[in-house]
């Protein structure tokens, strides 16, 4: 029984009488922090340190000053304040490059649900062959480097590809013509693979007896899949549509390889632009600011993840 | 791990600005480290693998020689040679990061022409006066050759290698089309005339490639509407630190531009955006399906069965060639631009740096140099060589044009107008409605908004 001793502290009455002062234990049912824990965290933080926050790190303060690939600020550069910010705020190509990336992210964050989704939903009902197949293809095409899928969406794409001649179109240059609708069918392709084998997974993990209750209430297919199947896969889909965001928004070399950002600009998202800057126009610093808001707007999106990947207990 | 948010945060935010901080410790101000001692027992040289000369074996061939040669006249020096693969952004981009480091900085690198000013502005490279008098070669370069390389008095860089345009015609095609040969434009209405002939005869061919668009990067404004620009009445590109982005001569090369595109004289979209447009007239001369081209230098080499890119015997016979004409006559029109070598300011033996650059100018190597890389050598007493001039058909006419070729600029921003240029001349071939006022404001506020206002110039 817990009592308190004369100068406040708990004390305990003992079997045969007399009292003891209990040593100040901590409550069992909270949740404290191991510091033994730290050594064997140790290698995975040096890691990032090393290879995530301080390169970062760098890529922040280069941002703010006036380095170049070549030229006199090449070797000797220096801080310069805000004056990388200032030129960013009157770029007028930056918000297009903002505005072409966002377009290019949920364009692609759709197309890949969707069609990971209705690939995913028809596998389970088709017969064992054709299962194989387009699995196999659409895991392909998730697998391809980007070089790979980029050469074959140009040639696809370009006056005298496979695009045109199917259409009866086959001059038509549909690359050139609708390039940021293009570029992101292509990314589209080759992330639905990615998508497919996640929701096949987790269509897997939908009870079969939900769906028996709900066909014995004479449910509709459509009325199955609007409202027993698609609640059951939200926390999926809101995963998958996160991870293909953040897959997305850094996918430089896909539209580098089709497009190089054109013509014009028409292509020219953030990553590109970014490039761009820093390697085509020699402006290091103002890439790496580019750089910058990347990682912020990315870093946004991360933790969204984070909050929506939680185990709700 | 139980911890508030706020501590979170701040946590996060914590280790950002350490983060930083650590860096901004570190990458605060360099400058170039002296050089060393002088006398280093290897010097590095860097060159492009696979995109300045025809072949990678015919890289290879050269360096090497010109390497064996060095050793065997030098016992005790070694010559260590950097290849770098990739086009030529991968070659700038490379030699950019080598030359940040002294201990990585090549000794002698291969530059190019367009890149040499800038180069020269961030302390990298060395100058060569005290040298140059003394060499058999430097006063055989043409005025314009020796130019490219100097800037403020100094010389950073001397040429390895010169590409110069002019125009290639199918004398068989033109015979088809009722076109007298041999054809000598005098003007650019000259030009337009036998276009539109060949489109009225010979529906299925290519009239005239012109190129267009941003996808073939500096290479296609060199071998494209540059070589127009230079041969009007106002030539300028750079006037001091100001772009020119609207003068007489770029409005009429845009006109000229855009009459052959609405004319239906041109290439397609498809192909002039191809990022390999500066070399498909290569492939397509062959296959007769394109009768005039804004060529370069190395064509005729390429044709030759040694070289073999793609291999045409009948070139000399089918193919003529003539200097491309100023906008109303009287002159030769070319744009200039090649390669150059570059001692490094941090050099451990410039003057065995310099030895090998003797080296790869003498008539033997220079000329080899020529023919295996599609160039004019910037020597005179070279280019009217037989060894260059018997190599391939039309190369003793090229040679004769380069004095009167013009350089492009060799600034920082020059990367900036070409983008511009490239959206401006890419939006007349996208969309037929464009008017040269609007293509003119493409390329003005282009580059204006990358570089300030302040920095583009209209000349009257």
């Amino acid at each position: 029984m817990a009592t308190m001793n004369a100068s406040g502290a708990p004390a305990e009455m003992l079997p045969f009488g007399g009292r003891q002062d209990v040593p100040q234990r901590k409550r069992l049912d909270v949740e404290r922090f191991q510091w033994g824990s730290m050594v064997l965290l140790l290698p995975a933080l040096v890691l990032l340190v090393l290879l995530f926050l301080i390169p970062v790190g760098y890529a922040f303060f280069l941002g703010f000053t006036n380095l170049r690939l070549v030229g006199p600020t090449a070797l000797s550069y220096h801080f310069t304040g805000l004056a990388n910010v200032r030129q960013l705020l009157h770029d007028n190509v930056f918000p297009l490059s903002v505005e072409l990336t966002a377009i290019f992210v949920v364009g692609s964050v759709v197309g890949t649900v969707i069609v990971g989704l209705a690939l995913a939903l028809l596998m389970r009902t088709a017969n064992g062959l054709i299962r194989i197949l387009v699995g196999g293809v659409a895991v392909v095409a998730w697998m391809m480097p980007a070089v790979t899928a980029g050469m074959t969406w140009y040639a696809s794409t370009t006056a005298g590809g496979t695009f045109g001649t199917l259409l009866g179109l086959s001059s038509s240059d549909f690359l050139h013509s609708q390039p940021l609708l293009i570029v992101t069918l292509a990314n589209t392709w080759s992330q639905c693979g990615f998508a497919m084998l996640v929701f096949a997974a987790a269509l897997r993990n939908i009870p079969s007896e939900v769906i028996e209750a709900a066909t014995l209430e004479n449910a509709s297919r459509v009325q199955r899949f609007r409202m027993i199947m698609l609640p059951l896969l939200r926390p999926t889909i809101v995963t998958t549509v996160l991870l293909v965001t953040l897959l997305t928004l850094a996918n430089f070399s896909l539209i580098y390889i089709m497009t190089q950002g054109g013509p014009g600009n028409s292509t020219n998202i953030l990553p590109v632009y970014s490039y761009q800057q820093a390697f085509s126009f020699n402006n290091l610093a103002y890439g790496a600011l580019i750089g910058d808001v990347m990682v912020i707007i990315a870093t946004m999106f991360g933790f969204a993840y984070v909050r929506a990947s939680k185990v709700r207990v | 791990m139980r911890m508030g948010r706020l501590t979170r945060c701040a946590l996060a935010a914590l280790s950002l600005a350490v983060a930083a901080g650590v860096a901004a410790c570190s990458g605060t101000a360099h400058t170039a480290t002296s050089p060393s001692s002088g006398n280093a027992k290897t010097i590095k040289v860097a060159f492009g693998s696979t995109y300045v000369f025809d072949t990678t074996g015919l890289t290879n061939k050269w360096w090497n020689q010109v390497a064996q040669q060095f050793e065997a006249s030098h016992p005790g020096i070694k010559v260590q040679l950097v290849p770098i693969p990739g086009s030529y952004n991968d070659i700038v981009n490379k030699l950019s990061l080598l030359y940040r480091n002294p201990s990585t900085a090549p000794d002698v690198a291969e530059i190019p022409t367009g890149q040499i000013g800038l180069w020269a502005s961030s302390g990298y490279l060395r100058p060569l006066n005290s040298e140059l008098p003394s060499t058999s070669w430097w006063n055989e370069f043409p005025a314009v050759v020796q130019s490219e390389g100097t800037f403020g008095g100094k010389v950073y860089a001397v040429n390895q290698g010169e590409n110069d345009s002019a125009i290639f015609y199918n004398k068989k095609l033109f015979a088809q089309a009722g076109i007298s040969v041999p054809w000598t434009p005098h003007n650019w209405s000259d030009i337009l005339a036998a276009a539109r002939k060949i489109k009225a005869k010979l529906p299925g061919v290519i009239p005239l490639w012109f190129l267009a668009g941003s996808g073939s990067g500096a290479n296609g404004l060199l071998q494209g509407i540059n070589n127009f620009i230079v041969g009007t009445a106002t030539p300028k590109i750079q006037d001091g630190n100001k772009w020119v982005v609207d003068s007489p001569g770029i409005r009429d090369s845009l006109t000229l531009l855009k009459t052959v595109v609405d004319e239906g004289l041109d290439a397609s979209e498809s192909q002039l955006f191809s990022p390999n447009a500066v070399t498909t007239p290569l492939a397509l001369f062959p296959q007769g399906k394109l009768a005039i081209a804004i060529g370069s230098n190395y064509y005729p080499g390429n044709w030759t069965k040694f070289i073999n890119a793609p291999a045409w015997p009948a070139a000399p016979q089918t193919m003529g060639v003539v200097p491309i004409p100023t906008e109303h006559g009287g002159g030769i029109a070319s744009t200039l631009g090649g390669w150059d070598y570059a001692i490094s300011a941090n050099s451990g033996n410039p003057k065995a740096a310099f030895d090998l650059i003797n080296i790869m100018e003498n008539r033997q190597n220079s000329i080899d140099a020529a023919n295996w890389a599609g160039w004019v050598p910037p020597n005179k007493t070279y280019w009217t060589a037989p060894a260059f001039t018997n190599f391939a058909f039309s190369q003793a006419l090229f040679g004769q044009i380069l004095p009167h070729a013009t350089l492009t600029p060799s600034s920082a921003n020059y990367s900036i107008w070409v983008q511009g240029m490239g959206n401006a001349t890419g939006q007349i071939v996208q969309n037929p409605n464009t008017t040269v006022n609007q293509a003119i404001n493409t390329l003005k506020s282009y580059v204006s908004n990358q570089l300030g206002p302040d920095s583009v110039e209209t000349l009257k």
